[in-house]
């Protein structure tokens, strides 16, 4: 950029501003408009699902793609699995953090995958 | 006699307590990878007040650090957060009748882990200052943990390894979050679908991908629910 730091620094703080935007815009789309806003009740019954999805698109593709391709061979699909038995068979929180990272850690540090 | 706002904040705060704890490393991670972009403590942390919204601040970051243009940064925090269009849907009847400041902070405070545990008692709750008080005290404590965590990954940075694959913990936060969700059989189908199509429609331009996959997901449990349901009867 030509204009110097300042405006740079400006730039940089207007883009967060509207990233900022988009979470008031999603997030109080529906709650702001009171009582404007209803959603179907089928749709709303439909809704109840989203979480699940929701989350499970976000991990999925981390899980499942090595380098942008599919395989499920990979370090970070064996992680997760030991994750999800982890989670379900022990209540300690910090469990699947510290089993999930440390055979993500010695899969690709200690077998080089 | 305990108000019956104390009353939701203490049920609020005992269901969201246990969740909270798996916010703190992907705070720690959040806070390491806006470090890692170049930002300065302080803006790192001026974006963490503007946008409070791990997925987008996780998912613009590149966007940020290679200069794309500001529509494609707006588009894509618009598109990762278009998830909360669902959940503010969702919960807007919880909030029907309240002063407009008090929905602008429960909006700006609308996050994930609150949606999945509160939902359902949310709206089974007819007393509204119960509702009120579960709604804000974790979120207001969800809030401060995750600005004290975020700060705490902003000073650290320098100190762990770039090279230990930090990013991974935020999907196992996010794989922790969904477990318990499972128990029905139509939710296994809506996470399944929908992570199966964020995978398949990966190629989508601007992540939308990922937005379909949830729709997808989202219709198919609905469709399951109902087969399910229509067996039943039969």
């Amino acid at each position: 950029m030509t204009e110097g730091v300042m405006s740079e620094g400006l730039w940089l703080w207007l883009t967060l501003l509207a990233i900022g935007s988009t979470t008031i815009l999603t997030r109080g789309s529906f709650i702001l408009a009171g009582e404007k806003g209803r959603l179907p009740p089928a749709l709303q019954r439909a809704l109840r699902y989203a979480p699940a999805a929701a989350l499970s698109a976000l991990v999925m593709p981390d899980l499942l793609l090595d380098g942008g391709s599919f395989d499920p061979f990979n370090p970070k699909f064996a992680a997760g699995i030991v994750v999800v038995a982890v989670a379900v068979r022990w209540r300690n929180p910090w469990l699947p953090f510290i089993l999930g990272m440390a055979v993500l850690l010695l899969m690709r540090k200690g077998l080089g995958w | 006699m305990e108000s019956s706002f104390r009353r939701g904040a203490r049920e609020g705060m005992r269901d969201f307590l246990p969740l909270s704890v798996g916010l703190v490393p992907w705070a720690v991670v959040t806070g390491i990878a806006m470090r890692s972009i170049g930002l300065s403590p302080l803006e790192a942390m001026g974006m963490n007040l503007l946008v409070y919204a791990g997925t987008a601040q996780l998912g613009t970051l590149p966007l940020i650090g290679s200069g794309a243009p500001l529509w494609l940064i707006f588009l894509t925090a618009l598109v990762l957060n278009l998830r909360f269009v669902i959940f503010s849907a969702a919960l807007a009847p919880v909030f029907h009748g309240h002063p407009f400041m008090r929905r602008l902070a429960s909006s700006y405070l609308l996050v994930d882990g609150m949606f999945a545990i509160g939902a359902e008692k949310l709206h089974k709750a007819d007393d509204p200052h119960w509702r009120w008080g579960y709604y804000i005290v974790p979120s207001l404590y969800c809030w401060a943990l995750w600005q004290c965590c975020v700060l705490g990954g902003v000073l650290g940075a320098g100190v762990i390894p770039r090279d230990w694959s930090l990013e991974f913990m935020t999907t196992i936060a996010l794989m922790v979050m969904m477990i318990p969700m499972l128990r029905a059989r139509p939710m296994w189908v809506a996470a399944l679908v929908g992570g199966l199509g964020a995978v398949l429609l990966r190629e989508l331009p601007l992540r939308l991908g990922l937005i379909a996959g949830i729709a997808l997901g989202i219709g198919a449990g609905f469709v399951a629910e109902r087969a399910l349901a229509g067996r039943a009867v039969r």
